[in-house]
């Protein structure tokens, strides 16, 4: 388990990570979700101690970052894909990881085969695509068999299939029991990968829930009718209280109204329906709504009375 | 610590560059030597004369042994290696030590290498062109062939210091080429302008350069042990300011 405690940054006048708390559990993978900018990766940074933050800090099963004696047996941590040399093969990137934490040699090439890296281990990195990268990445994740694994943005620029990938391995990984937090800045990405979301706007924790409820709580939800006659039933909606927008001349979107309601109105003013159907924005719709209520709240202009 | 140490080896020797600026850190003054003793005048070719061409051909190694030790802290800061690496082994102090010791040992290895290469065969071409290179009786040509290696060290750990400090690579290698060009010249007309007198006695690469040199101090310069240990003062306190630096900043 992770925990996060009172956890401030600054960066110069820069606050980019507010008093934020959250905890991660074991046995399923935890997204940590926000727009570009919002303090994810400074907010592992500090967890990993990279960064020194100004409050707080975090605790892996208990204990500081530092009190780990052997850190990559105990978290697997992949910050960025790119910190790696170029000139070096991606087999002696992985043997100075794990000669610092005394892992033997063979285990270097298990994870090369674990992430299908094995025939080209000896190439330098800087003839791998970005995704072999991240697939590195991973294996130096996995080098120590870690009980907890954090990863940011681990699927950036990968293709479907690369996604497909990372996500089946830490659906995997925390089937096992294991604790997984990964950072995205795409909701749709988090919700094929992720059973619970922590969600951080400007620095602050916005939610943590699991992704269903988080869903089901920041969606756009309307009602969509078709029919001859789409006027006269906008009007006995809107008079009920519900908000219409016109798609075309016999189609409308309803707020503020179910798709019962809808259908009840229709019957009882003898309106034909050609179409009546609930619609869910998407996921992305939900996300931007969450926080752009938080950046709206920190960007509004102060407005004297 | 052992283990930090061993890692920082592979990171050392698994990098192209190193093995590259190696192989120019011994082949200039191989080269060097091997053309003096050949081409020069037979009454010039004295132990300490050999002893000084070896001594100064390798000051080259030493410099680019400097710029292996510049660049394996300004690479990880370059490459966000250094990233990991803290991950990995979250005291910094004792990654630090670790890469000063292989850059150290490294260093000493290597130069004592070329210095005993370049000697050999060196006095080997002379012999056999008729001169006598003996080190029998030559306690200064002796004592300035192991002060050179130790010259060598001190100049990585400079490197280093400076790597640590400066974080780019590009300006950490032109601040260590520069220094006894630029840095020693800077310091001489501060120390002049203080009224200091014989200023070139504390210039610090100058002094630690009196190391390797066979010939033995004047009244202008510090003795052999003496800017030894004033040049390594001052690279002790470069490197532990960029330690300090190191440990305390964001990584």
């Amino acid at each position: 388990m992770i925990s996060v405690v009172d956890l401030s940054k600054r960066f110069g006048r820069t606050t980019a990570v507010d008093h934020l708390s959250f905890d991660v559990m074991p046995g399923i993978v935890t997204g940590f979700l926000g727009p570009n900018g919002s303090g994810k990766s400074t907010t592992m940074r500090c967890m990993l101690e990279l960064d020194r933050p100004d409050t707080g800090g975090a605790s892996f099963g208990g204990r500081a970052y530092h009190q780990l004696s052997s850190p990559l047996h105990e978290v697997g941590a992949l910050l960025d894909a790119g910190y790696v040399h170029p000139g070096r093969s991606g087999r002696n990137h992985l043997r100075w990881l794990a000669a610092s934490n005394r892992l033997p040699r063979a285990r270097v090439d298990e994870v090369l085969e674990l992430v299908g890296l094995t025939s080209v281990g000896s190439r330098r990195v800087k003839t791998y695509s970005l995704g072999m990268r991240q697939r590195l990445g991973l294996a130096g994740v996995l080098l120590g068999d870690p009980q907890i694994v954090v990863l940011d943005e681990p699927a950036n620029g990968l293709d479907p299939e690369g996604i497909r990938w990372i996500r089946d391995v830490l659906v995997h990984l925390a089937s096992q029991g294991r604790t997984v937090l990964v950072s995205s800045h795409l909701l749709s990405e988090m919700a094929q990968m992720a059973n619970d979301l922590v969600v951080i706007g400007q620095g602050r924790l916005i939610e943590q829930c699991s992704v269903a409820e988080f869903v089901e709580r920041h969606a756009d939800r309307w009602v969509r009718v078709k029919s001859p006659a789409v006027d006269a039933l906008v009007h006995a909606a809107t008079s009920q209280g519900a908000e219409a927008s016109m798609v075309d001349a016999t189609t409308a979107e309803l707020r503020g109204i179910t798709t019962v309601e809808v259908g009840e109105l229709a019957a009882r003013n003898g309106i034909v329906l050609h179409e009546l159907s609930p619609q869910t924005g998407s996921l992305e719709d939900a996300f931007l709504q969450a926080t752009a209520s938080a950046q709206e709240f920190a960007a509004r202009p102060v407005v004297s009375p | 610590m052992i283990s930090t140490i061993n890692s920082e080896w592979i990171k050392l020797r698994t990098v192209r560059m190193n093995l590259v600026l190696f192989i120019i850190a011994v082949a200039f003054p191989v080269i060097v030597s091997v053309l003096v003793a050949s081409l020069g005048k037979i009454e010039d070719l004295r132990a300490s004369d050999v002893v000084g061409v070896v001594t100064g051909s390798s000051v080259v190694t030493a410099l680019l042994l400097g710029v292996v030790g510049a660049v394996s802290i300004s690479a990880e800061f370059a490459y966000g290696t250094i990233r990991p690496t803290f991950a990995a082994t979250p005291r910094r102090t004792r990654v630090l030590l670790a890469k000063a010791v292989v850059i150290a040992v490294f260093a000493a290895v290597a130069e004592a290498l070329v210095v005993v290469f370049c000697f050999l065969v060196s006095s080997g071409i002379a012999s056999s062109r008729g001169a006598t290179v003996s080190l029998d009786g030559e306690p200064e040509a002796r004592a300035a062939l192991i002060g050179i290696v130790i010259f060598a060290v001190i100049v990585s750990l400079l490197g280093f210091g400076i790597g640590m400090i400066i974080r780019n690579t590009p300006a950490a290698v032109a601040v260590l080429i520069l220094w006894p060009l630029v840095v020693e010249n800077i310091i001489f007309l501060i120390l002049n302008a203080a009224g200091v007198d014989h200023p070139q006695k504390f210039l610090p690469y100058i002094s630690g350069f009196g190391l390797g040199d066979p010939n033995k101090a004047t009244s202008d310069s510090l003795s052999r042990v003496n800017g030894g240990l004033y040049f390594a003062g001052v690279t002790l306190t470069v490197a532990l300011i960029g330690a300090l630096i190191t440990s305390r900043r964001d990584a």
